[in-house]
């Protein structure tokens, strides 16, 4: 069966890969808050997270305890190769849309 | 200090989520909320925290932990075989104490085992029938005056009201249970016993019919008999349409053959005979109203009636329908399965008063709870050999309920192997216990399905009354200090508890055995109990019909036979009581006994004054009274000669007064008693023999008697067999104080036993090293034993207040009671009590006293 990504499903898969080895909750919201301007609760994005486990998408490990945290762990969170290829797979679809269709690409300034 | 999120909030995440590994999300949050706080400030940042806290319940990522963990918790399965491992390798490993443990529990549940199988067979009464939920019988309460007596009868006569009157019966039968037969048979008459009923009685009960049709009983002289009756009689159930006479009754017809009914049913009963046989007046019309005897009422209603209804019509009935004024009657309704547990008179069969099972709970519960004090208080204190391994859990992550319910685990373990050595002890004791019972053929203690799986739950219900403290003491331990192997204080504080727990449970036990000497005494005196008559080398033989002159002539000839008395029953076993006019014309109760010539010298009665050998003759002329009846009238033995009372319409010369005997049963005080001497009464005849040979002897009573007697068999027995046989509940009394009181006992010496041991293993070291220091075995044995000593030194003490308080508040009670507590009784129970207790801390101490010092010290 082949997996679709929704719109909010690629952008965190995108913010996991862009952050490395940083990637956890909060950083996560943090970036797409900041890049997006975008509020999205800590709720919704865990669900999305956990979805993206669900197909496979992510794999996450525990870091270790941290002092600003009450003394709670981080997790961390990374794409799978199969992750890597569905947003290839995402991006080479609209690359090609984008091909196709009348419009322009205006580009990044 | 760092700005703390809303505690609740927090609280109420973490009780969310439960088990669910949530923690980097709990981190999350808190992350998030020190960059509110540092961004907008503290409320702001709470506020937001709340509703980051809510966005996350309803997320899909709890859902999904909670369901990975779900999962994940799947070997929770194993979790309970890994404690029941743990529990069988611990009590494995402390044998000694779990055989202890199993063995006090076994013993202090076995008695809770009878009580509950006998309950479940009693529960199951009257559950075969049909149609049983509509069935009702109707019960009396007659209050004259003050009295006040509960009948599980009713007037005949309110059935037939109900009949005509009340819409919702859908049946109303009648029973009048004084049918008593005597088959004729050519070589021996065989009675039987039964119940007059309505042809409705084979449909309303399920008791079905081997042969015949259900309309059976619908008319004149016929008859049901069971399976067994029917074997009795001809040896075979094919019997139906046979005729068979009943002496002085008539030709019957048999018309069914029941199958035998199951033993929990109230009914008891040889043959149904038609309700038609009775004469259509055999009772007059008043009586049909004022007498409940041996009448019994049922009712079916329709299906899903309410018996409400038919309890409001009872209640107007009861109303208008008052024959005596002073008398008040109720009626009420009494579902059929309630019958048997009913606290009334007059019952149609047996009888299983609640309130008798309340007494009976009492004592095992006495038992019982003894015993699992005992578990408890070692368990706890053996608190600080198992604290090291309850800290090691608790660091390595036990949880409080894991360890309580690794305890628990451990103790229902125990419970189960000592509910097989209570079924063990059970099965031993049942068949004596059920020969004590007096309804005992009623009883089936056999064990079922249903009452093997009442034992477990009782089992493991034991065990967690037994287990609960402990278990929860040992799941509250701090595991820093458990391991340090300092015991909180919290166990010494409870000390106290147990001490008195322990002096109550000795204290009982000594009642029991003080219980127990008195019993043995007043049994003692009642079997050499002097009646003022006598008991020895008398038969009594039951005339059953027979001619009374024959028999007494024939009898007379016998050789070893000195002489032979008629009379209308045996003193001290049966007697009749009647209201009559004495000299002065005040109507006196007084006990009578009919009796020939013979009987005063033959019994060795003392006659005080006058003669006594009036003729006896049909229209009886005199009377013998005793001295208790002159007193009761206040006349002096001089003057008494000559006065006559009206008994029974006749006026009775007074002949002689007798010295007073025991006419009734030694707890019956003497009372005022007359001899009359009226043929037509005699059922007995007493020989006065003097032969040793019992067998030659009785080979002759009963060749005379087959010429004689009206084809039944004989009955004939010696007069101080049957006395003693009189005084059997004191035999079983003795025999259940006895077994209670070793029961008891037992379980008090495994409690003390268990303490003991854990004591002076505990002190060994202590011991060790004043033996060192030059302290003998003996001294030691003294220093380990000592708070023991002065337990046991209480606990007599508080049995004495306790057998004194009963004593005084029950056996005084009972009227003309023979045995008195004495100091004697006292000092044997205590010295009893305390050579057992010693025995079992000496000998405990004593082996810790003596071990060799280096043997222990050598590891320090």
């Amino acid at each position: 069966m082949k997996l679709y990504l929704g719109e909010l499903e690629e952008l965190v898969l995108l913010t996991v890969a862009t952050l490395g080895d940083h990637a956890y909750g909060v950083s996560i919201q943090q970036e797409i808050e900041s890049r997006c301007n975008r509020e999205i609760s800590i709720g919704a994005l865990h669900s999305t997270i956990s979805r993206l486990e669900d197909k496979g998408f992510l794999k996450s490990w525990l870091g270790g305890a941290t002092a600003e945290r009450g003394g709670r762990s981080k997790r961390f969170f990374e794409l799978t190769p199969s992750g890597k290829k569905a947003l290839n797979e995402t991006k080479s679809l609209r690359d090609e849309l984008w091909r196709l269709s009348q419009l322009k690409w205006s580009g990044a300034k | 200090m760092n700005p703390q999120p809303p505690k609740l909030a927090r609280q109420f995440f973490d009780w969310y989520c439960g088990h669910a590994p949530v923690d980097d999300l709990a981190g999350d949050l808190e992350e998030l909320f020190l960059l509110r706080v540092a961004q907008k400030g503290i409320f702001q940042a709470k506020l937001f925290y709340w509703k980051a806290v809510f966005s996350l319940l309803f997320s899909y990522a709890i859902r999904r932990r909670k369901k990975a963990r779900k999962l994940s918790y799947k070997p929770a399965f194993g979790l309970w075989g890994n404690y029941l491992k743990v529990a069988i390798r611990n009590l494995y490993q402390y044998k000694y104490f779990s055989l202890l443990n199993a063995f006090g529990l076994a013993i202090g549940m076995s008695v809770s085992l009878l009580l509950i199988s006998m309950y479940s067979y009693i529960s199951t009464y009257d559950d075969f029938h049909e149609h049983g939920e509509d069935i009702y019988s109707i019960t009396t309460t007659r209050t004259e005056g003050i009295e006040t007596i509960d009948y599980a009868s009713a007037p005949l006569a309110v059935a037939d009201k109900i009949n005509t009157e009340f819409g919702g019966a859908a049946e109303v039968i009648r029973i009048y249970n004084s049918f008593v037969g005597e088959v004729v048979f050519e070589r021996e008459n065989i009675p039987i016993r039964g119940y007059y009923v309505e042809p409705d009685f084979l449909e309303t009960f399920t008791f079905p019919l081997l042969h015949g049709d259900p309309s059976a009983l619908s008319q004149p002289n016929r008859i049901v008999v069971t399976e067994s009756t029917a074997r009795k009689l001809f040896n075979s159930t094919e019997v139906v349409g046979k005729l068979m006479e009943l002496k002085n009754q008539g030709l019957f017809e048999i018309s069914g053959v029941m199958r035998d009914y199951p033993k929990n049913t109230h009914f008891r009963f040889e043959a149904l005979v038609s309700f038609s046989t009775l004469p259509t007046h055999f009772i007059s019309e008043t009586e049909r109203w004022t007498q409940y005897q041996n009448q019994f009422v049922y009712v079916r209603l329709n299906q899903q009636a309410d018996p409400q209804l038919l309890q409001e019509y009872l209640t107007a009935l009861a109303d208008q329908s008052t024959y005596q004024s002073d008398i008040k009657v109720r009626y009420a309704v009494q579902p059929l399965d309630e019958i048997v547990t009913a606290e009334n008179y007059n019952g149609i069969g047996p009888k299983w008063e609640i309130s008798g099972f309340i007494v009976f709970g009492i004592i095992a519960l006495l038992i019982l709870l003894p015993a699992c004090f005992n578990y408890t208080n070692i368990s706890i204190a053996r608190a600080l050999k198992r604290s090291k391994e309850i800290g090691l859990r608790k660091t390595l992550g036990g949880l409080r309920q894991q360890i309580f319910i690794q305890f628990l685990t451990e103790t229902v373990v125990i419970t189960l192997v000592a509910l097989v050595g209570a079924l063990g002890i059970f099965l031993l004791i049942r068949t004596e216990f059920q020969s004590m019972m007096v309804e005992a053929a009623t009883l089936d203690l056999g064990i079922t399905l249903k009452t093997a799986l009442l034992f477990l739950i009782f089992a493991v219900f034991t065990g967690l009354i037994a287990g609960g403290l402990p278990a929860l003491h040992f799941a509250r331990l701090n595991p820093i200090q458990a391991l340090r192997s300092k015991v909180s204080n919290s166990i010494f504080s409870t000390l106290g508890i147990r001490k008195g727990l322990t002096i109550f449970q000795f204290a009982l036990s000594f009642c029991f055995v003080l219980s127990l000497v008195v019993f043995g005494r007043q049994y003692n005196t009642l079997l050499h109990f002097d009646f003022g008559f006598r008991k020895d080398n008398l038969i009594t033989v039951d005339l059953r019909n027979t001619n009374p002159e024959l028999v007494r002539s024939e009898f007379s000839k016998l050789p070893g036979v000195q002489s032979v008395s008629l009379s209308s029953g045996t003193p001290a076993l049966s007697n009749s009581r009647i209201w009559v006019h004495d000299p002065a014309g005040d109507s006196l109760e007084v006990t009578q006994l009919f009796i020939d010539e013979n009987f005063i010298a033959d019994f060795n009665l003392k006659v005080v004054r006058g003669q006594a050998n009036p003729p006896v003759e049909k229209n009886e002329r005199y009377v013998l009274v005793n001295e208790q009846f002159l007193e009761a009238t206040n006349i002096s033995p001089e003057e008494a000669l000559g006065k006559t009372c009206r008994v029974e319409g006749n006026e009775l010369v007074i002949q002689g007064v007798i010295r007073n005997f025991h006419f009734a049963p030694p707890q019956v005080p003497i009372g005022n008693f007359i001899f009359r001497f009226n043929p037509d009464h005699f059922t007995q005849a007493n020989l006065l023999v003097n032969s040793t040979d019992a067998f030659t002897l009785f080979t002759a009573l009963e060749k005379t008697w087959k010429e004689l007697g009206d084809n039944l068999p004989l009955q004939a027995q010696f007069l101080d067999a049957a006395l003693q046989d009189s005084f059997l509940v004191y035999r079983y009394l003795l025999k259940m104080a006895g077994f209670l009181g070793l029961l008891a006992l037992s379980v008090s010496l495994l409690g003390l036993l268990g303490m003991v041991v854990y004591t002076s293993e505990l002190r060994l070291k202590e011991v060790s090293v004043r033996k060192v220091l030059g302290a003998d075995a003996w001294s030691m044995t003294y220093l380990l034993s000592k708070d023991y000593l002065k337990l046991l030194t209480w606990a007599i003490l508080l049995g004495i207040a306790l057998s004194l308080f009963i004593y005084q508040t029950i056996f005084t009670r009972i009227p003309d009671y023979q045995t008195h507590l004495t100091v004697w009784d006292v000092l044997i129970g205590c010295v009893l009590l305390l050579g057992l207790g010693l025995l079992t801390i000496a000998t405990q101490t004593y082996k810790a006293a003596k071990t060799n010092p280096a043997e222990i010290l050598k590891m320090e």
